[in-house]
């Protein structure tokens, strides 16, 4: 190797350095999606994300499809979460959208806005899921997608934490946010648990904002004011003061993981919060019996800002060549007992009341007392409708407002019109 | 070449208008020609899978993403024609964009030089004819395999973590270390670190560079009386001065396009509050969390730029330390 001359090294550089823009050109091209038939037997893709466990019985559950309609072939394309959406897009960009897809209720406008999803309605029945649940997967009259089951962020507290350190599990029907944070600093004093952990899930700040009469998103504006957001920080930084919870820094750090890491799930903490179909992870990982409790209130809010919502929907591709495959696919994953005797509660309680109540007494013990948590709060909750365009940021924006204002980078004011400023941007787009 | 002179006599006569040029040299150029370009067309042919490559992989999708620089290309919707849009808004409108320039340019200044001098230091350590030196060299070019990998930066994020390696240390000290990876003002600082600690490749071209300087310099410098810092002074450093120019810019222009580091460390956001935002992190997150692959392409084009104008920079300034031994 000689190094010594010029015209080696130019060249060197140069093409070390044109690597980034090749990274960034998108080959298009592609065959259109679906499979041709074979012998009248048509293909579909089915892309979807998550664990391990739930690619099994997503296997056995598209099996068991596939007996029962022998002329349709399903081919699962599963991915782990994190690389789900770029491969997503990366597909649908190439023309190569997969027939059936999984998608979250943040990225469903982004999808159905662009035209990437089919209007479902008349492509299967729907009579027996929840009516207010289902409308969910509306955007502007049509039925983009479809819940494959719910959800509901609340307080998951571990009441051996809390008989530890002397401490009873409080009456959830009206404790409020200071009874919340004084319960956190009184248990983080005895030093047998830290308190509570925070976090800055949109959700929660929704509920907040739905207390104080304000919604998260009003059309493709946030419908919040200044005052919410600061008095919204003003309750992290009040864990933070008095030791409820932990310092910024591990607040962060516990922020990047998932429940088996966070406090509860390691055993660490007595309260925390979380989404309902967690609940069976953090028993898990923790080893203890955790239950479910309302979120706490404002003094003198009028509804509890409480909302169901779909852990994730079915939909299907615009491009779709086999659109009757893909609804009598998703009609199965939803409405046959078959299905949800496999799935159980792995993507959220099935809606289907009748598919609800044949597999009932299969579902897991954590499982079954999150759905009677939710029957117990069901009266109390707000409808949920999908946010608009851009909401699939929301998170990360909002994270990185509250941040600096836990590290003390900016004040809560110049945080909050930040904030504003960034997450209306995000949206109107 | 020396073979084409002895078939020499088998060619056919020139052609009457080459008649002007020497006859000897003529005939032997044509055959030359004629056999260079049989040559040439089989080195095509074995070279074509290479172009296939090049154009399907490389030049097709780079003047594609030229293109889409001047689109709003979604990913999931076709692109649209918006001129000089993504650019003006990169460089006038977008905080963001900035932040990520500031945190690379911090990133690449102080991590780069680091991470030469450490190297430098290493390779004069093991060129002293150290038993087992193959042993160490593969030892200490290991990082440098693993560093840009997914398993150490969450190892990384272990060892500087709340309750991690590096506070457990400081903790026998009755020192109460940060979070060093989740506190915005040590962040960067980490992802540094293990930059440097990934000394392994410019370490092994300095050895080999080394390697080249004649023992011969030594000796005479040794009998005239020169001490050994006076000898890396005036020997090794100016001798090995071709190899710091090519380690500098190889490296400058890979940390430029560091990436993984930060995504993992930081869990894909940049975070803490953007302290390890790095350019093509965010670039990433604009094509693939945005769905604004037109400005994406823009800021890859940006980057470019950018690193053929600092490379270039750095051609130019090498001209006064730069000591090539066979030109001067």
């Amino acid at each position: 190797m000689k190094l010594g001359s010029r015209k080696t090294m130019w060249v060197a550089a140069l093409s070390a350095a044109m690597l980034t823009a090749a990274a960034c050109g998108s080959g298009d091209g592609g065959e259109g999606g679906g499979g041709g038939g074979d012998g009248g037997k048509v293909s579909i893709t089915f892309a979807y994300w998550g664990s391990d466990a739930r690619q099994k019985l997503t296997d056995q559950a598209i099996q068991k499809f596939e007996e029962k309609n022998p002329t349709i072939d399903v081919e699962g394309d599963f991915s782990n979460w994190d690389s789900y959406y770029e491969k997503l897009a990366t597909k649908v960009a190439a023309n190569d959208a997969p027939d059936v897809l999984s998608i979250e209720i943040r990225g469903l406008s982004e999808y159905a806005g662009r035209g990437a999803l089919m209007d479902l309605a008349g492509k299967l029945p729907t009579a027996d899921l929840d009516q207010q649940v289902l409308s969910s997967g509306q955007i502007d009259g049509k039925q983009y997608a479809i819940p494959t089951g719910v959800n509901a962020f609340s307080m998951v507290a571990n009441p051996a934490a809390l008989e530890k350190a002397k401490k009873e599990l409080p009456e959830d029907t009206s404790w409020t946010w200071d009874q919340w944070a004084a319960l956190a600093q009184e248990i983080s004093a005895t030093g047998s648990a830290t308190g509570a952990e925070y976090n800055f899930n949109p959700a929660w700040l929704q509920i907040y904002a739905a207390q104080r009469g304000e919604k998260f998103y009003d059309g493709t504006k946030i419908g919040m004011s200044v005052d919410t957001l600061k008095s919204w920080w003003g309750i992290h930084q009040k864990l933070i003061e008095t030791k409820g919870s932990p310092d910024a820094a591990k607040s962060a750090e516990i922020g990047a993981t998932g429940p088996e890491q966070s406090l509860l799930g390691t055993n660490e903490g007595a309260l925390g919060m979380w989404w309902s179909n967690q609940l069976n992870a953090l028993s898990k990982s923790s080893g203890q019996e955790m239950t479910l409790l309302r979120m706490p209130k404002l003094e003198g809010a009028t509804t509890s800002g409480m909302f169901l919502q779909p852990a994730m929907f079915y939909a299907a591709s615009a491009k779709t060549e086999q659109a009757d495959a893909a609804g009598k696919f998703i009609d199965f994953l939803v409405n046959d007992p078959d299905a949800a005797g496999i799935l159980l509660s792995d993507r959220g309680l099935p809606t289907n009341s009748k598919v609800l109540a044949a597999v009932k007494d299969k579902l897991p013990p954590a499982d079954q007392k999150t759905l009677a948590f939710i029957d117990e709060v069901k009266s109390e909750l707000s409808p949920i409708e999908a946010p608009p365009k851009g909401a699939l940021e929301m998170e990360d924006i909002l994270k990185r407002a509250s941040e600096e204002v836990v590290f003390g980078r900016a004040t809560p004011d110049a945080a909050a019109a930040k904030f504003l400023e960034e997450a209306n941007a995000a949206i109107a787009g | 070449m020396s073979e084409s002179i002895s078939v020499t006599p088998e060619r056919p006569p020139a052609a009457p208008r080459e008649a002007a040029r020497p006859p000897g040299r003529r005939r032997r150029t044509t055959y030359a020609n004629v056999h260079r370009r049989r040559e040439a067309r089989t080195a095509y042919v074995f070279l074509a899978p290479w172009f296939v490559g090049l154009f399907l992989i490389t030049v097709g999708p780079i003047l594609a993403s030229l293109y889409l620089s001047f689109t709003d290309y979604s990913l999931l919707e076709e692109a649209q024609w918006v001129g000089w849009d993504n650019y003006s808004k990169l460089f006038f409108e977008d905080t963001r964009f900035i932040q990520s320039l500031k945190v690379t340019t911090i990133y690449v200044v102080v991590s780069v030089p680091m991470q030469l001098a450490f190297a430098l230091a290493l390779a004069l350590a093991l060129d002293r004819g150290l038993r087992g030196l193959s042993f160490y060299r593969s030892i200490y070019y290991l990082p440098s395999l693993l560093g840009g990998s997914v398993a150490i930066a969450i190892l990384w994020r272990k060892i500087f973590g709340t309750d991690g390696l590096v506070n457990a240390v400081l903790a026998i000290f009755d020192i109460e270390g940060p979070g060093w990876v989740s506190d915005p003002d040590t962040a960067l600082g980490t992802l540094i670190l293990l930059h440097v600690w990934t000394f392994g490749a410019p370490m092994v071209i300095f050895l080999a560079g080394l390697r080249q300087i004649p023992q011969s310099y030594y000796e005479a410098a040794a009998v005239d009386g020169a001490t050994k810092l006076r000898q890396f002074r005036s020997i090794t450093l100016p001798l090995l001065t071709p190899i710091i120019f090519f380690n500098l810019v190889l490296e400058v222009i890979k940390s430029f396009q560091s990436f993984t580091q930060s995504f993992i460390v930081s869990g894909g956001s940049g975070g803490p509050v953007d302290s390890t935002l790095f350019y093509t992190l965010y670039l990433y997150l604009k094509g693939f969390k945005s769905y604004e692959m037109g400005y994406a392409a823009a800021m890859a084009w940006v980057l470019l730029l950018l690193i053929a104008g600092l490379t270039g920079v750095n051609f130019l300034a090498s001209k006064y330390w730069v000591f090539y031994g066979d030109t001067k």
